[in-house]
Parts: C-alpha cells; sequence; structure tokens
C-alpha cells in the first residue's frame, strides 16, 4: 500500500471490495493507519474551514505583527479572567479540586461511576463530599493520562483543574478524588486524554446540585 | 511498534493475559477509527462509541469461543467494526421520524454539536494555521482543489502549471506540517469554540 492507495480512500474512488481490503490492511499496520487517519482529518478540517469561507485558500498572508499583538492581548486578558475567576470560586484550601486517588481509606468515601453511554440523557450526580469518581472505558496501562475537570457553560467551556500522569487502574478504569464541596453547582465534564498520543480527548459529564 | 500476530493475541487473551489485550487495543484502534470514519459520516460522538464497541466484541469473543483462524485476526476485528457500523446506521434509519427542522434549529445546544464534531473542529484549527503558514496563495489552492474538489492530481498540475514532483512535494510538506501542528498543539475545548463553526 503506498500513497496512491491512501489518496483514492479518502477521496472515496476504491470500490467496495478494495477498499475492505485497504481497511484490513490498516488494521495490521497501526503505524498506516495513522497516516491515513491524519489524511481523513485534514481533508474534513479542510471542509469544516470551506464551509465558513473559501477565502482563507485565496487571501494574500496577514501581517503577523498584528496578530502577534492581538494574540498577546487576547492571553493577558485570559489570564485576567481565570485569576480573577478562581480567586473568586475557589478560595485557596488544603485540598486540591481534583486529585489522584493515594489511600485505600477514600475508597470507602462516597463514590460516583461514569461512563460514555450512548442515549442516555440523564448526567449522573456529584455526591457531596470527598467523592472518587470512577471512570469506565478502554484504557492503556502502559500509558499516562491527563484528566481535565471543565464548568460548561451555555457557549463556552472554563477548565477549573487538570491533573497530569494519571496511571488507569486497570484497562477499564481510571480513578480520580474530587473535592465535591468545592464546586459551584452546575455543569461539569471529565475530559481524559491519553498524553503523548494523537488520540482525541474522551468527555464525561456530570451535574453538581 | 511491532505487530504481534493474531494468533498469539489470541493465545494470549483466551489464556487471561490483560496486557494482550492492552497490545490488541494499541494495534487496532487506527485501523478502526480509518474503517468507521469513513462509515459515520463525521459524527465523531459516534465514531468513537463504535471503536469501542468494536473492540469490546472482539476482546470478549477472544476471552470465550476465539474466532476459527486466529491468523485472521485483523480481518475479523475490521469485518466486525463494518456490521456494527450497518447496525447503527440500519438503527438510526429506524428511528428516522419526520420533524420540525427550522425549530430543531432553534433549539440545537451548540455544545453538543462541539461534541459532535470536535474531533473534525480540531483539524479545522489546524487547517487554519496550516494555511497561514502556507507561503504561497497557489499551495493553498492547489491543497482545496485536491481535497476539496476531488480534482485529479494530473489535472490540478495541468492547470496550475506545476511539475509533478513539484506537487507531491508540496503537498507532502503540507501533510507533514498539519500532523505537526496537531501533535504540538493539542486544541481546547474552549479554541474549537471560538471557531465559531
Amino acid at each position: 500500500m503506498n500513497q496512491a492507495h491512501i489518496d483514492q480512500y479518502v477521496a472515496g474512488r476504491m470500490g467496495e471490495a478494495e477498499a475492505c481490503a485497504f481497511e484490513d490492511y490498516c488494521l495490521a499496520n497501526p503505524e498506516f493507519a495513522r497516516q491515513v487517519e491524519y489524511e481523513q482529518r485534514l481533508k474534513a478540517g479542510l471542509a469544516l474551514v470551506a464551509r465558513g469561507s473559501t477565502a482563507e485558500f485565496v487571501r494574500s498572508n496577514d501581517h503577523p505583527l498584528r496578530w502577534n499583538i492581538a494574540a498577546a492581548a487576547a492571553v493577558l486578558l485570559s489570564l485576567f479572567t481565570m485569576y480573577f475567576v478562581w480567586g473568586h470560586y475557589f478560595p485557596p484550601s488544603a485540598k486540591p479540586l481534583l486529585a489522584a486517588v493515594t489511600s485505600e481509606s477514600q475508597r470507602s468515601g462516597p463514590a460516583l461511576r461514569l461512563a460514555l453511554v450512548r442515549g442516555n440523557e440523564n448526567a449522573p450526580v456529584l455526591p457531596d463530599g470527598s467523592v472518587r469518581v470512577e471512570i469506565v472505558g478502554l484504557f492503556d496501562p502502559g500509558f499516562h493520562y491527563s484528566v481535565g475537570l471543565d464548568k460548561l457553560e451555555k457557549n463556552t467551556y472554563d477548565t477549573v483543574a487538570t491533573l497530569y500522569s494519571q496511571h488507569p487502574t486497570s484497562p477499564v478504569t481510571l480513578e480520580v478524588m474530587i473535592e465535591s464541596d468545592k464546586l459551584p453547582p452546575g455543569t461539569y465534564s471529565l475530559r481524559v486524554r491519553k498524553q503523548s498520543s494523537d488520540e482525541e480527548s474522551l468527555d464525561f459529564s456530570f451535574v453538581k446540585f | 511498534m511491532d505487530f504481534v500476530p493474531g494468533g498469539e493475541l489470541s493465545r494470549r487473551i483466551r489464556e487471561g493475559d490483560v496486557s494482550a489485550e492492552s497490545e490488541l487495543i494499541r494495534q487496532f484502534e487506527p485501523g478502526l477509527r480509518v474503517l468507521l470514519r469513513r462509515r459515520t459520516g463525521g459524527d465523531h460522538g459516534l465514531l468513537q462509541d463504535l471503536v469501542q464497541e468494536t473492540l469490546l466484541v472482539v476482546i470478549q469473543r477472544l476471552r470465550g469461543a476465539g474466532i476459527e483462524d486466529p491468523q485472521k485476526l485483523a480481518a475479523f476485528a475490521a469485518q466486525t467494526a463494518r456490521n456494527l457500523a450497518i447496525a447503527s446506521l440500519r438503527k438510526a434509519e429506524r428511528q428516522k421520524t419526520d420533524v420540525d427542522t427550522d425549530a430543531t434549529d432553534r433549539n440545537a445546544d451548540p455544545t453538543q454539536n462541539v461534541d459532535a464534531i470536535a474531533g473534525d473542529l480540531e483539524a479545522a484549527l489546524a487547517v487554519r494555521a496550516l494555511l497561514r503558514e502556507l507561503p504561497q496563495a497557489r499551495d493553498r489552492l492547489m491543497l482545496k482543489r485536491f481535497y476539496l474538489d476531488d480534482h485529479d492530481k494530473h489535472i490540478i498540475c495541468q492547470e496550475m502549471d506545476l511539475s509533478e514532483a513539484a506537487f507531491n512535494q508540496a503537498l507532502s510538506r503540507a501533510r507533514k506540517r498539519f500532523r505537526q501542528i496537531i501533535e504540538e498543539r493539542g486544541f481546547a475545548k474552549r479554541d474549537l469554540l471560538s471557531l465559531g463553526l
């Protein structure tokens, strides 16, 4: 298999039998499959950008300095906002909002199990106190995972805490501790991402009353 | 990564070796994503669900009855994914009802939409970054014609007065840079919302 085959497959120009053989080859060759997936994503990304405007493809390059100043201003504004929001909602305290499970005693307290269930419309409710959250999915015990806690608003997300280098407890579970009493009421999402990989994150929503 | 033969993986999983299950996930997940991406029409949530479902079905089968020809484990996993994708499509067809499309659009939750296509939005941000970096308008136009308009390479070369070598080189550079941008930046959800698509 070579680049010409990838081009044909991504463009949808392969017959069904040939496409099936190509897919079987992808399953047997993960690195080749990653290359194909980047092509698929490039095509999908181009389609989305073009949906906004095809002007992006023909305009001349913008003035980089102007964009740099705008980016720097946006970063400063974001930092100030984060500082304000953090200070307002989460005053300093001994226990972190999001932490690893470090002792067996934490397993006897309140717990919440989160799984990706298609069609499930009722978000699970986070109990009060120090809650052990068991995230159910397919994890690779040989890798580290990052876990981000986002507060979901109508049109935006605020990341309120992030934990890095977490090891799954088993190939199907990863656990973290959440200090529920420190969270204002609202809808939240735990974002789990395999570190050092290009895989997309998994999101698990829950509600805090 | 070396590919572990299907026969050996099947045997180890049947014997309860958990690390063999992890190896199977590592080896098959990229290929399953390719296969299912083509069959899920850009629905990122459905793609992830079907990848997981396929891996669970394959692992459970190997833990239990096993498969007829363990050497063909990759083909078995691929066929399982195709069957699940077809079943999911049929289910969606059955559940289709007449709806007031305007009302649905008015009441649509933008955050759910973001979840469904988050993977493609990430790609769109990377594409934007890539397009900004490409020094020549000709290269940007070439990408559009090749990937979006599905024009034949030879016709593009002819009409844009490009040699095939120059075309391949520019395309290869763009692919490589796109991958680098995605790997380096790891876009956050709030970036995706800012795209406003």
